[in-house]
């Protein structure tokens, strides 16, 4: 608006690293002040491009932390955390809010939707910190909703869509600006179990197109749908195996209703 | 994204319209107010400008100061000195007079009505042109004869005859100890607005005009000369060349001699009135403060609850400069609101109070330009705060504010 040229630096906008995700000796530790709590202990972890990969871990067991510093909301205390090359630790806030921008499509348990904004203006919205015009906002806008199935549906304020449909519409948000990596942070937790397989299968299917998909869940049966299933606890990686997904028929196992479980757990 | 800043803050506004509305109202009536204020100051200095200008504005009296100790016979005027001075200035001065006046009683019967007749010359309509609408005005024959004429003004004919057309009615009245019998030549109509005659003060005695030879007949004695400088005559210049002639007849230093002109006088009480009506805008300007912390005060409630959707922006990729000009805009766009509403409700109340009073109104251009512009920096100012609250939020913290 100050008719500053906008400059983003080249390494931000590029695609340079085969890892995507490379986590070297990298400790996290809360200041509150009288006590020091280590969040994250000596994490050393490489996730690669396309690679579709469940974080597991009990609440307190550290994934959140991870999860915050993943998506450059937070910084890692020790060590550094290389997102497609870039090293995060000492960037700027502006500079990781661009990295936010660009490299990464947030979905979060809660959805986080604006609200009283229609489904199209909140897809748009990351292409607006992106500055891209509004003619091309509004088109690739359209092109995502019809991608996730709601095509019809891009009027809708948040508070008239369901649970699911809302998720999908975060998920065309995040990915708006067609960023390397898409980090889903308990996409399911707070959806129904129909919808929550609805939700996998789109990942799934992204995941499919090429995308890397890096979720953060405690429960068993979503992390079923990934490739490979890394486990925190207490701060610290315990375990990281590949995980061949569900077939199609435990997918609909998943769908019976003794296994609506998904609220239970929250 | 500019545009982009001006919708979300139009979206943001507008779905609170209750609360916009009141957050608005203080700026509204601040701006209503200083723009009431300041165009009805302005409206009354113009009255009185066009009051100095039906003094004539090239009008100027010519005196012996006041000040001098030693005041002499010898410094008042007689009409054959005034005589002289139109003679010697005759390519300068369009009108003089000994600015002579009757201060009397007209007797119709049983009818009594009080009088100030001015004394002029037959010229007088050369430099006051008047509206007469029966009869004639006082000629050169009246003069010569100091015959005893007189023009009326309607209204004061109204009560004096219980009509305005009276030419040739007479009537009796003291003039210099001497109870004659005046005729009425003429009938002149004047326009006074009511807000002009308020602020003038026009009095209980009615007006007139008398040759003012009737007034000051030959040997009387006047202590100022009354002129007009003809068109084109600049008086600032003049006045040096009367005074350098008036002092040397009268014997006196030209320190002594005194030229009070219409356009001196009408400058200060210009300058007087539009310091006024500045210091009471400026009392005005203190509710706009007023106004500004409103709006600071709803910004920061519409921060805090809006701490979510700024926590999800910033996980988006809004950097801190976003959120804080998207703030600001929402802030500077609501008091610009207020402030052309407050415009309207000003400019409203100016033009129906000068409908009333049939007074001319005026809204300067300027003092719009300056209220939208000062409301939009109070918006601006009172939104920094509560913006920048907003801008440093913490993404995290944020994200998790219910």
């Amino acid at each position: 608006m100050w008719k500053k040229k906008e400059v983003i630096p080249d390494y931000i906008t590029q695609n340079i690293s085969e890892d995507l995700i490379k986590l070297v000796d990298m400790v996290k530790i809360y200041d509150t002040g009288s006590i020091k709590v280590l969040g994250l202990k000596r994490v050393n972890l490489t996730i690669k491009r396309g690679e579709f990969v469940a974080i597991m871990g009990q609440s307190g067991s550290g994934k959140s932390t991870l999860m915050n510093i993943l998506g450059c909301l937070d910084r890692p205390t020790m060590g550094h955390y290389f997102l497609d090359g870039i090293d995060t630790a000492d960037l700027p806030s502006d500079d990781l809010s661009a990295i936010r921008n660009r490299k990464i499509g947030f979905v979060f348990q809660s959805f986080n939707l604006i609200s009283r904004t229609s489904a199209l203006k909140n897809v748009e919205l990351p292409m607006t910190y992106a500055h891209i015009s509004k003619k091309a906002r509004e088109k690739r806008a359209l092109g995502l909703l019809e991608r996730v199935g709601l095509g019809t549906r891009y009027e809708h304020m948040p508070n008239e869509l369901s649970g699911g449909q809302r998720q999908r519409v975060a998920i065309a948000r995040a990915l708006a600006n067609e960023p390397p990596l898409i980090l889903a942070d308990e996409p399911t937790g707070n959806l129904d179990s129909a919808s929550s397989v609805e939700i996998m299968e789109l990942f799934s299917k992204l995941h499919n197109e090429g995308a890397t998909v890096v979720l953060v869940t405690h429960e068993e049966d979503i992390a079923a749908f990934t490739n490979r299933i890394i486990r925190f606890r207490d701060g610290s990686l315990v375990s990281d195996t590949p995980n061949i997904p569900v077939s199609k028929r435990e997918k609909e196992e998943l769908q019976e209703p003794e296994h609506q479980s998904g609220d239970a757990l929250c | 994204m500019l545009r982009e800043n001006m919708s979300m803050a139009l979206h943001a506004i507008k779905s609170n319209k209750m609360r916009s509305f009141l957050t608005m109202l203080g700026i509204i009536i601040g701006i209503g107010a200083v723009i009431a204020i300041v165009s009805v100051g302005d409206s009354m200095r113009n009255v009185f400008t066009d009051a100095y200008k039906d003094v004539g504005l090239n009008r100027a009296i010519i005196l012996v100061s006041w000040e001098v100790t030693d005041f002499r016979n010898s410094d008042y005027f007689d009409r054959d000195e005034m005589e002289r001075v139109k003679e010697v200035f005759h390519d300068k001065i369009a009108y003089i007079d000994t600015n002579s006046s009757a201060d009397t009683e007209a007797v119709n019967r049983l009818k009594k009505v009080k009088y100030e007749f001015q004394g002029v010359d037959y010229n007088y309509t050369d430099v006051q042109p008047q509206n007469i609408i029966y009869g004639r005005f006082i000629n050169e024959a009246d003069v010569k004869k100091a015959a005893n004429h007189v023009v009326l003004e309607d209204k004061g004919a109204v009560e004096l005859f219980g009509t305005a057309d009276c030419v040739g009615r007479t009537f009796r009245m003291t003039i210099n100890k001497d109870t004659q019998e005046f005729t009425v030549v003429g009938v002149y109509h004047k326009d006074l607005s009511p807000m002009a005659a308020m602020l003038l003060g026009n009095g209980q005695k009615q007006a007139g005009f008398i040759p003012d030879t009737v007034v000051s007949p030959k040997g009387a004695m006047s202590q100022v000369l009354n002129f007009y400088v003809r068109d084109g005559v600049n008086m600032k210049e003049f006045q040096p060349e009367i005074v350098k002639y008036i002092a040397k007849t009268k014997g006196r230093k030209e320190s002594d001699i005194r030229v009070m002109s219409v356009v001196d006088q009408m400058g200060s009480v210009d300058s007087k009135l539009s310091a006024m009506s500045a210091a009471v805008g400026g009392i005005a300007a203190i509710s706009l403060l007023v106004g500004g912390i409103g709006i600071m005060n709803i910004m920061m409630v519409s921060v805090t609850e809006r701490t979510r959707e700024i926590g999800i922006r910033k996980a988006l990729g809004a950097r801190t400069r976003d959120i804080m000009i998207q703030f600001l805009t929402e802030s500077a766009l609501m008091s610009a609101c207020g402030g052309v509403i407050g415009i309207i409700l000003g400019v409203a109340i100016v033009m129906i109070g000068g409908a009333v009073l049939k007074t001319t109104v005026i809204v300067r251009p300027s003092v719009v330009v300056m209220a939208v512009g000062f409301s939009g920096l109070v918006g601006i100012f009172f939104g920094i705060y509560p913006a920048s609250k907003a801008a440093k939020a913490d993404p995290i913290e944020a994200l998790r504010y219910e």
